[in-house]
């Protein structure tokens, strides 16, 4: 949540971007400390993207992700864990770009974490992942884990993910789906008249 | 259980000062104490424990969003939930013998609470020409009298078919489609008196009838603004997301003319906190706005956040959302400015001091959700009030985006979903085109009569025939007298009912009650157990299936009803499948998958846990409006006055209390023991008006008809109401709304600002009005 002093600089200042004085916004890497790690998988780019916007399959390859729900486009709610513990939590995807690009924060008040996915053609039949993530534990958990040893257990755990999602997409040769929209400043822009499911009823309900 | 009261109880007003917080444990006695008293402790327990989980019974109270799958408390309900569910449960029964006992005449002296108590509706009744009495009558008999006066009629249009926002989406459907099959768009139902101006504002100018926001919004919003709702009484469970947004750190405005407890703290009783504890407060800012200056108040914020964004060009508004999906910006922005401080003040109440400080609660929020109800929806500037809402959300880009949106609080479980479902006498060439497709008649396209054009209908004798889905429509509608004339000049009322209500005793020469299950019973068709499916306020479609025996068993499902009626009405003229619907309801929502745009493989994706959600176009970045973008309004100023010597009137409820249906005489937030008939007064108005608490006063309406309303032998109650304003319970006060006192462009009653005046009783013999 913003606070007092925030008057200044209320436009939501999304992770992942920032806008110049023309208003265009532009990606930002992560700068500060963060975990990083890439891993080339052997499919196209636009394959290893159209997996990946499928969100609801991460259990699939994941060891920590139990569930995903799409909550709509830019929403979705993760359950991860290890043994018998469970961990809920929303994240809005703020930027999107296909075959490129993805940056997401935590919708708690007080973010504990954001990052950014992306997605760099290293050849016509392999593609680099890379994702940066920003920790912000808040409360016991900031005391908790300072130490630069649980940075490197993240890091180690990106990476897990990276190759189990590197094993998956290979494995399947193809994506299963894709969600090939646009986000900025997590609100979804369209550039087709109307998207399949915004087809409900229009009429005034009273 | 206790018996249903014999004659009407005595009681006397007492009053003590409102409560400062809702719920705790006095709301877990309440509920227990009234179940308990309706039904038996092992009914209370299944029908409890059923209610809002998955595969369970939906709550036939509010259309509050359910908790996600996983994420629900073992005791999913609140107070007036648990109530309401049994409420219906009860095990009392009215029988052919009481109906023997009492007269037509003598029903309509009692009061709607007696009357609710009696319990069950057991069998079809139907009172006939000249007689005094409702007297038994068997289904096929009943059905064919009703579908016999249908067809004699010289016009399907002398008919007139309205729902209840209790009906499942399969009873509405099949509703919906028996009328127009033969022949009308005579289809009002109860959204024509609540949240009408919402549909019209937010499809104008967001391209969307319904609320953009799920419970996930409100639990990551940084503020929140409560304005013309009282969730403590009317959406109890709301309750529970403000305390989740609290806790993250989110912030609450709440913009109400009376100070309801359920806006300053809540006592979760499911939390330790909230037994022993302080509870969470609410709203961190209330504003005592008087009836009808919302729209002022908006339109004051919206002139300070563009004046903010002069001393700080590029900071304040959102002009990537601004520029690139909505038009109208230019001429609202000239419009705004021009927005006169004495006018805001006078129409609010609010000092410019008070405002400002929300606007720089606004300005520290990056994400912003605005709920509303009839607070706002029933005065003649309800639609321009939403459409203002709607600006302020724009200008900071507090739409589309998670933790934002528009949020109008819908009060009736399915209320939502009848109208997806084409409950609706305006329906769109669309969905009657698709009903042609689907089903192979011609649907009659010309627009039908909504609630208060129904009641204009009646009363000029082009009515004949009255058929309710559910509710209680003489108490809901407005102007009681006028709603009661026109019933009464009726050839046919027939009613489908759980319950006793004024509806049946106020009726045509011939009268038909239609006995149906409740949301809570077991509904067993030819192809075995069914369930129904229901819509809430926040677009999430799932299941209700009954658990509890049927109070009777000779009561019949609404579908079974509806779908019998229409096979003795129209005969062969249209080739619906009538049976097959009554048999199996997989068949009827196989039919709205194929009409209903958002209800594909309804069957398969309504039987996932926690069922499915349609999505709302605003969140995927389309604006299905005229314009194809989202629209800037420009809306004239309003100050809403009472002449000298008068208040602005604002009808209610009590907390104990389903819309119609008082459970008792008693409010307990508000500190009203023992009566209804009290007007709650602020204590310098009274002074002004030289009254005193404990006074006797007739309220009398003023209108442009010079027709004199008169709701009798109230007493005052010194209060803390907005200055200049005045509250009564609704629907004792009903008599005091003029049918033609509309809001504009939504055609809704005006409930929320009747200009009135107290006049001294003058005969405190008289009887209070039942």
């Amino acid at each position: 949540m913003a606070h007092e002093d925030d008057a200044r600089q209320a436009v939501p200042n999304t992770p992942g971007t920032r806008t110049d004085g023309d208003g265009v916004t532009h990606r930002r890497p992560l700068r500060e400390r963060h975990v990083e790690e890439t891993v080339e998988v052997g499919v196209p780019v636009r394959t290893a993207y159209n997996q990946w916007t499928q969100f609801k399959t991460f259990p699939r390859f994941s060891t920590v992700v139990h569930g995903v729900e799409q909550i709509r486009p830019a929403v979705t709610v993760w359950t991860i864990g290890y043994g018998p513990l469970r961990h809920r939590f929303a994240v809005e995807t703020v930027e999107q770009e296909p075959d490129a690009y993805l940056a997401w924060r935590g919708l708690e008040q007080n973010p504990s974490h954001q990052g950014e996915v992306e997605f760099r053609p290293t050849g016509p039949g392999s593609t680099a992942i890379t994702v940066r993530m920003l920790l912000e534990p808040r409360g016991a958990a900031r005391f908790l884990t300072r130490s630069s040893r649980v940075t490197r257990l993240t890091a180690r755990l990106v990476r897990g993910e990276l190759m189990s999602f590197k094993r998956f997409i290979e494995g399947l040769g193809q994506e299963g789906g894709a969600w090939r929209g646009t986000i900025r400043n997590g609100r979804v822009q369209h550039d087709r008249p109307e998207p399949p499911r915004s087809r409900v009823a229009q009429w005034p309900v009273g | 259980m206790q018996n249903p009261p014999g004659e009407e109880p005595e009681t006397t007003l007492s009053v003590t000062p409102p409560k400062k917080w809702a719920a705790g444990v006095p709301a877990v006695v309440h509920a227990l104490e009234y179940s308990l008293a309706q039904t038996s402790p092992r009914k209370t327990g299944v029908d409890l424990l059923a209610m809002n989980q998955v595969g369970g019974i939906d709550c036939p109270g509010c259309a509050w969003a359910d908790p996600a799958p996983g994420r629900r408390h073992r005791n999913e309900y609140c107070e007036n939930g648990a109530k309401h569910i049994n409420d219906e449960a009860t095990t009392r029964r009215v029988t052919a013998d009481f109906f023997r006992e009492h007269s037509v005449f003598d029903l309509a002296a009692r009061s709607d609470m007696w009357l609710n108590q009696q319990g069950r509706l057991t069998e079809p009744m139907i009172k006939r020409p000249g007689s005094e009495h409702y007297e038994p009558i068997g289904w096929n008999d009943a059905l064919d009298v009703l579908a016999q006066e249908l067809r004699a009629l010289a016009s399907p249009d002398e008919a007139v078919f309205y729902t209840s926002g209790r009906a499942s989406n399969e009873a509405a459907f099949v509703l919906q489609l028996f009328a127009r099959a033969f022949g009308t768009n005579n289809l009002p139902d109860c959204s024509n008196m609540c949240h009408e101006s919402s549909g019209f504002a937010l499809s104008e100018t967001l391209g969307t009838g319904k609320g953009t926001v799920s419970l996930d919004d409100l639990h990551h919003a940084d503020l929140i603004f409560l304005v013309g709702q009282n969730p403590g009484t009317n959406h109890p469970r709301q309750l529970t997301a403000l305390e989740e947004a609290k806790r993250g750190g989110g912030r609450i405005v709440a913009v109400n003319p009376l100070p309801e407890a359920g806006l300053r703290r809540f006592k979760n009783p499911q939390k330790p906190s909230g037994i022993v504890g302080r509870g969470t407060q609410l709203a961190d800012r209330f504003l005592h706005i008087k009836p009808g200056g919302d729209l002022a108040l908006f339109q004051a914020l919206n002139r300070l956040l563009l004046e903010a964004e002069d001393a700080r060009p590029g900071t304040v508004l959102d002009h990537d959302f601004i520029d690139a999906h909505t038009t109208g910006f230019e001429e609202f922005a000239r419009h705004t400015r021009t927005v006169d401080w004495d006018d805001v003040r006078t129409a609010t109440g609010l000092t410019r001091e008070e405002i400002e400080k929300v606007r720089d609660e606004v300005l520290r929020s990056e994400r912003v959700v605005v709920c509303w109800a009839m607070g706002i929806t029933q005065h003649k500037h309800g639609v321009p009030t939403i459409r203002e809402i709607v600006n302020f959300l724009m200008l900071r880009g507090n739409l589309g985006r998670a933790g934002t949106g528009a949020c109008p609080v819908r009060g009736h479980s399915n209320v939502q979903g009848d109208r997806t479902m084409g409950i609706w006498e305006q329906m769109p060439d669309t969905f009657l085109d698709a009903l042609q497709k689907e089903f192979g008649f011609d649907p009659p396209r010309p627009h039908g009569l909504d609630s208060v054009n129904s009641i204009k209908a009646m009363r000029e004798g082009r009515i004949k025939v009255f058929l309710a889905l559910a509710g209680n429509f003489v108490r809901a509608a407005p102007d009681s007298e006028v709603t009661e004339e026109a019933m009464r000049s009726c050839r046919l009322t027939a009613h489908i009912s759980t319950k006793l209500n004024r509806s049946h005793t106020v009726c045509g020469d011939t009268a038909l009650i239609l006995p149906t299950l409740g949301r809570t019973e077991r509904d067993v068709q030819a192809d075995g157990e069914q369930f129904v499916t229901v819509e809430n306020s926040m677009s999430e479609v799932h299941t209700s299936r009954g658990r509890l025996e049927p109070a009777s068993p000779l009561l019949l499902s609404e579908v079974a009803i509806l779908c019998r009626l229409a096979r003795r009405t129209l005969g062969g003229k249209a080739e619906i499948p009538w049976a097959e619907f009554e048999g199996d309801y997989g068949t009827i929502r196989d039919r709205i998958s194929r009409v209903v745009p958002g209800f594909h493989d309804f069957n398969a994706r309504v039987t996932r846990p926690g069922g499915f959600q349609l999505p709302n176009p605003v969140n995927e970045g389309v604006f299905n409006n005229k314009v194809g973008k989202a629209l800037f309004t420009c809306n004239e100023s309003v100050v809403p006055r009472a002449p000298e010597g008068h208040l602005l009137l604002q009808t209610l409820r009590s907390h104990d209390q389903w819309n119609t249906v008082p459970y008792t005489d008693n409010d307990r937030y508000r500190g009203i023991h023992g009566s209804r008939h009290v007007v709650l007064v602020n204590p310098a108005d009274l002074t002004g008006l030289g009254l005193a608490q404990g006074d006797r006063v007739d309220l009398v309406s003023v209108w442009a008809d010079g027709t004199e309303r008169r709701a009798e032998n109230f007493e005052v109650v010194s209060y803390p109401a907005a200055k200049g304003s005045a509250a009564a319970y609704y629907p004792e006060t009903n008599v005091l709304v003029p049918l033609d006192s509309v809001a504009d462009i939504s055609n809704q009653p005006t409930s929320k600002g009747i200009v009135v005046r107290l006049e001294p009783t003058l005969d405190r013999t008289r009887p209070a009005p039942a």
